[in-house]
């Protein structure tokens, strides 16, 4: 402990304890790097502590808004007192880290988390009741689609962030050429709007492929159309094997055939998007990001005119089936990994990163592809400022359900999702399976998870 | 005479070769011109009039500066170059010692030494990554480069043993046997006999321990998390495809430009092996 | 004549192999001694091996099987459940699709490869100008990191962008997109497809340099007694081949019956499953669905079959040169 005489420089009044000089040289270290690191968004600002606290999220489908994040970083980093790092990779990569990382019990220190994950690493988790509790609180409740997703057993497991909505993009030109003023309401509508459209070369286009975002969202909600559910209530009993799920299957096999660009069975999450972008189909079911993206590369992306192709695309709601109509959104929450040593850090981090001033800018960046995870982000006025083929998506996450339906959802109902059972027993019923036998096979798989 | 040869020339060799030589190629070449495609044209649909997938009006060059610029690639390009090098040599240090061994001593459970270093390759990186991941953790080696330049030679080592392994056991005996009746020790005689004729298969094991290491995927993924510390397979796929949108440009860039280190060694090594090959083993 | 070692009793002392004294040399001291002995210098060679794999593999490869048998899942320590997850694997219909896959794909890609590669290298083994840039290129697929080739394939299989089917559809071979990656069947050979390309550099660059070992008086004997080219390679190439070749084969079986990346990037397991093979299933079942254990035991179904296969043909390849 020590510093000799002459190492204290001149100009410090050798009367000063040693503390307050190490005081005063600690705070004069950390101005000077709040200062640079205000300066420049790049550099990691050096702390005296040295604590690190390490984000991972997915690329985010804009991405102006995890250019937002990054930029927050540093004044996160100024403001808790450590430094604040963002790492964002594939989406598909996620799960690989996170188990790679609980399994090691070293990584980083929060994960973004989808759908109802948190039920799957429920043991790997810290406790967040506090963080989204109050969260909750300040802005009038979460939406629905939460507490079963995000809460296990009544407590808080991940602190909600956003939903991510979707709906149908459709050209609104070509619907009018085939006669439709307004997107069908019923999937019978639509069955008949694309028929016509599919001769001409324009037909509708969606992936049943394994995908975790566009395929799981057409299969489930044409399941819940018809009446079809995985379990009943309890969540105990498979009641897969229905008339509704049977129709639905019926369905699909005939939109698919007369409606529906086949390639479909090997497109993942972008070739839909692509395909849109280039004219090769009318409508698909997807999140804001086909319009927002063709808006931000209008030179790039055109009509076959040679026009920018962005004013011409709209949104719709999912045609109703015989039962209604019904949304699978993806839902994203933070959670706070078990190992991790910064837990109070990444508390203090999560509360900060949702307080009004900061999400706002995120909110923003998103221009309408997610929503707040409460009700009080309808109001904001951003709304107001978007397009209006983007304003419909303000309401997105009032009327959704998770999979696992109608039982809760838990790691039974992830395991089902993530072995596309669901968006098999269609992509098996469209190449050519009878739909009562695809269904029955759906329901054996089912069974042996559930009733294993 | 002379021209039924030629067309039997043409038939049998020069035309199966161009065969091959477009089959294996093509790809390049279609890689090729994407990354030199403007973007415009990457989205335009196949059955538009102006298509012309084989060729470009427009080449630019802008993918592959984005790709230096915007990306951390180069990083990438010398984190892979690091890591394959130092993966290749372990494995080859260890390869060498333990073919020799193998291959020309003789000592109990020889046999069941060397089974058991094959029966080691069998194993799927797909289930080790998991318990791996722990191992990884317990030396802090994670998010470090030194988690895969030890890791790696798992899957090379066993390949390396067994190629030297098959060159050793050609090296006829009597050649120790001169060297060490004109006083040189065992050990002496396979350092300065031995390693030296096995030129060629230590080259060609370390060709393809390099394109090996070069080449992983999974273990890179979990091992490492900083955006410049990552190998060039990982990088391009996790920072090129952002969700929705494939930056197809910039992803062939990133592919050629990845290829580039691997094509250079191998220029380099394939002459000397093949030309040491053919001159060693005569007689 | 060549000194015998003498050898004999267990333990230490008593395997050290004592050396005829040389002509014109001293006895060996110290530590030269102890490189003497096979015994101890094998087991000096054999030393960085053996910790390097003891370490990564060896140790892994038991926790693995440890997780087979227990119904650890992530986050969830497990308790010890036996074979269950092995007989919950058997009965899973996709397992059994991904097991069928596995097979079919690891058969074609080897003879794809192996026929190939052979030709390949018999084209290669000639004089002709541009020889050394041709075999240079030839190496390229094997070169490119294998997710960056992959991708560049499944663009051009693509379902709406697929330049093969421009070409084709112009060229008038077809009138309607062919459907490479949509189709089940379809997407296995277009599996195939894609790894006999990025394969068959490695069969023939190895094959190649097992035919540059084949001196050319053994050809110049076959053609003076009558033989013709074809009479040549069988008579005379294939069988001083067959040491090389089955190595060869052995490695690729090994790879291509547990690839991962090739199928993971260019179909991800579909079109509903018709292209899951046993690494990717396993993977899917391990980390997306997080159950660890019966992930774990989809892994461990490929080594007795890998096992047998590669112990099949050891021992083939042990009767040709040991006799």
């Amino acid at each position: 402990m020590g510093v000799s005489e002459s190492q204290i420089p001149s100009h410090v009044p050798t009367r000063t304890s040693r503390r307050t000089f190490v005081k005063t040289a600690g705070i004069a270290a950390l101005a000077a790097g709040g200062i640079e690191s205000i300066l420049s968004a790049r550099r990691a600002p050096a702390f005296a502590q040295g604590t690190k606290l390490h984000w991972v999220r997915w690329v985010d489908f804009i991405p102006e808004s995890d250019v937002e994040l990054k930029r927050q970083m540093p004044e996160a980093s100024k403001a808790l007192g450590a430094e604040v790092v963002l790492e964002t990779i594939n989406a598909n990569d996620l799960q690989p880290r996170i188990t790679a990382a609980v399994q090691s019990g070293a990584g980083a220190d929060i994960f973004n988390f989808q759908y109802n994950w948190a039920h799957l690493y429920q043991n790997a988790v810290v406790d967040v009741s506090d963080v989204a509790g109050t969260l909750g609180k300040t802005e009038g409740g979460f939406y629905e689609i939460y507490p079963p997703s995000c809460s296990v057993n009544g407590k808080w497991l991940s602190v909600p962030h956003s939903i991510i909505g979707n709906a149908v993009a459709y050209r609104k030109s070509w619907l009018k050429e085939a006669g439709a003023s307004e997107y069908p309401k019923t999937w019978d509508e639509a069955r008949k709007l694309f028929a016509v459209l599919k001769k001409k070369g324009k037909p509708y286009g969606q992936t049943l492929g394994h995908t975790f975002g566009d395929a799981p969202t057409f299969t489930y909600t044409m399941l819940w159309a018809y009446g079809g559910a995985e379990t009943d209530k309890s969540g105990k009993k498979v009641v897969l094997n229905s008339k509704g799920a049977v129709d639905s299957v019926k369905f699909m096999q005939a939109f698919w055939k007369e409606c529906c660009d086949e390639g479909g069975l090997a497109w993942d999450d972008t070739n839909n998007n692509r395909a849109f972008h280039a004219g090769e189909i009318s409508a698909t079911l997807n999140g804001a990001s086909i319009y927002i993206v063709a808006k931000r590369q209008k030179d790039k992306i055109k009509d076959d005119k040679g026009e920018p192709m962005w004013p011409d695309i709209d949104h719709a709601p999912l045609p109703a089936g015989p039962a209604g109509a019904y949304l699978l959104f993806l839902n994203q929450s933070d959670a706070i990994m078990k190992y991790s040593k910064n837990v109070k850090l990444a508390k203090d981090f999560l509360t900060w990163i949702h307080k009004t001033e900061n999400y706002e800018k995120w909110f923003k960046s998103q221009e309408g592809y997610s929503v707040g995870p409460t009700k009080v982000w309808e109001k904001n006025p951003m709304w107001a400022t978007l397009d209006p083929p983007l304003k419909m998506f303000r309401t997105a996450a009032q009327n959704t359900r998770l999979f696992g339906y109608a039982g809760p959802s838990t790691a039974k109902a992830t395991e089902v999702f993530t072995k596309y059972i669901i968006t098999d027993m269609y992509a098996k019923g469209v190449q050519g399976m009878s739909a009562e036998d695809a269904v029955k096979w759906a329901n054996g798989e089912l069974k042996k998870i559930y009733e294993a | 005479m002379v021209i039924e040869r030629r067309w039997k020339r043409w038939v049998y060799f020069y035309i199966p070769l161009t065969v091959f030589v477009i089959g294996t190629l093509f790809p390049f070449y279609w890689m090729f011109i994407t990354s030199i495609r403007p973007d415009a044209e990457l989205y335009r649909s196949w059955r538009a009039a102006n298509n012309a997938p084989f060729w470009t009006l427009h080449p630019t060059l802008e993918h592959f500066q984005d790709l230096m610029a915007k990306t951390s690639f180069p990083h990438w390009l010398w984190n892979t170059f690091f890591i394959a090098c130092a993966s290749t040599l372990i494995s080859l240090f260890c390869g060498l010692l333990a073919g020799y061994a193998l291959g020309r001593l003789k000592f109990p459970m020889a046999g069941t030494l060397g089974t058991s270093i094959f029966v080691t390759y069998l194993v799927p990186p797909t289930l080790l990554f998991i318990p791996l991941a722990n191992i990884i953790r317990t030396f802090q080696l994670g998010d470090t480069p030194w988690a895969l330049i030890l890791t790696y030679p798992t899957f090379l080592i066993p390949f390396s043993t067994w190629l030297l392994m098959g060159y050793f056991k050609t090296i006829p005996k009597e050649l120790e046997e001169c060297a060490r009746i004109d006083g040189a020790t065992r050990f002496g005689a396979m350092i300065r006999i031995i390693f030296p004729i096995a030129v060629p298969g230590i080259l060609s094991a370390g060709i393809f321990a390099f394109t090996l290491s070069w080449n992983e995927f999974i273990y890179a993924l979990v091992f490492l998390s900083s955006p410049e510390k990552k190998t060039v397979p990982v990088g391009v796929v996790s920072e090129l495809i952002r969700g929705d949108i494939y930056f197809w440009g910039q992803l062939m860039a990133g592919a050629l430009l990845g290829s580039i280190p691997g094509a250079l060694v191998y220029s380099f090594f394939v002459e000397y092996y093949v030309t040491g090959l053919t001159g060693s083993v005569k007689g | 004549m060549s000194p015998k070692p003498i050898t004999g009793g267990s333990g230490g002392a008593a395997g050290i192999e004592v050396a005829l004294p040389h002509p014109g040399t001293s006895r060996p001291a110290g530590l030269t001694r102890f490189l003497e002995s096979e015994r101890l210098l094998a087991a000096l060679l054999l030393s960085p091996t053996v910790i390097l794999l003891g370490l990564f593999i060896a140790y892994p490869f038991v926790m693995g099987v440890w997780l087979s048998l227990s119904n650890t899942s992530v986050g969830n320590p497990g308790t010890f459940v036996g074979i269950h997850n092995f007989v919950k694997a058997w009965n899973d219909s996709i397992f059994q699709t991904a097991f069928r896959n596995t097979v079919f794909y690891t058969f074609w890609a080897t003879i794809f490869k192996l026929t190939l590669g052979m030709w390949l290298a018999l084209l290669l083994n000639r004089n002709f100008h541009g020889k050394r840039i041709v075999r240079a290129s030839m190496l390229l697929p094997f070169i490119v990191p294998t997710v960056l080739s992959t991708f560049a394939w499944r663009w051009m299989f693509d379902p709406t962008f697929s330049v093969l089917n421009w070409l084709l559809y112009q060229t008038g071979f077809i009138t309607t997109k062919l459907p490479f990656l949509s189709d089940g069947t379809y997407g296995m050979w277009c599996a195939i497809v894609v790894n006999t390309w990025r394969g068959m550099p490695f069969f023939a660059i190895s094959l190649l340099a097992g035919l540059q070992t084949i001196s050319p008086d053994l050809h110049e004997a076959a053609s003076l007694d009558g033989a013709n080219g074809w009479h040549r390679f069988w008579q005379v190439t294939w069988p001083l081949l067959k040491p090389v070749t089955l190595v060869v084969v052995v490695f690729s079986v090994i790879q291509t019956f547990s690839d991962f990346q090739l199928i993971y990037v260019l179909t991800g397991g579909g079109p509903a499953n018709a292209t899951h093979l046993l690494a990717t299933y396993a993977y899917q079942i391990g980390v997306a669905t997080g159950l660890l254990g019966e992930g774990a035991a989809i892994s461990l179904f490929m080594l007795p079959v890998l096992f047998l296969v590669v112990w099949l043909q050891l021992r083939y390849l042990r009767r040709l040169e040991g006799v």
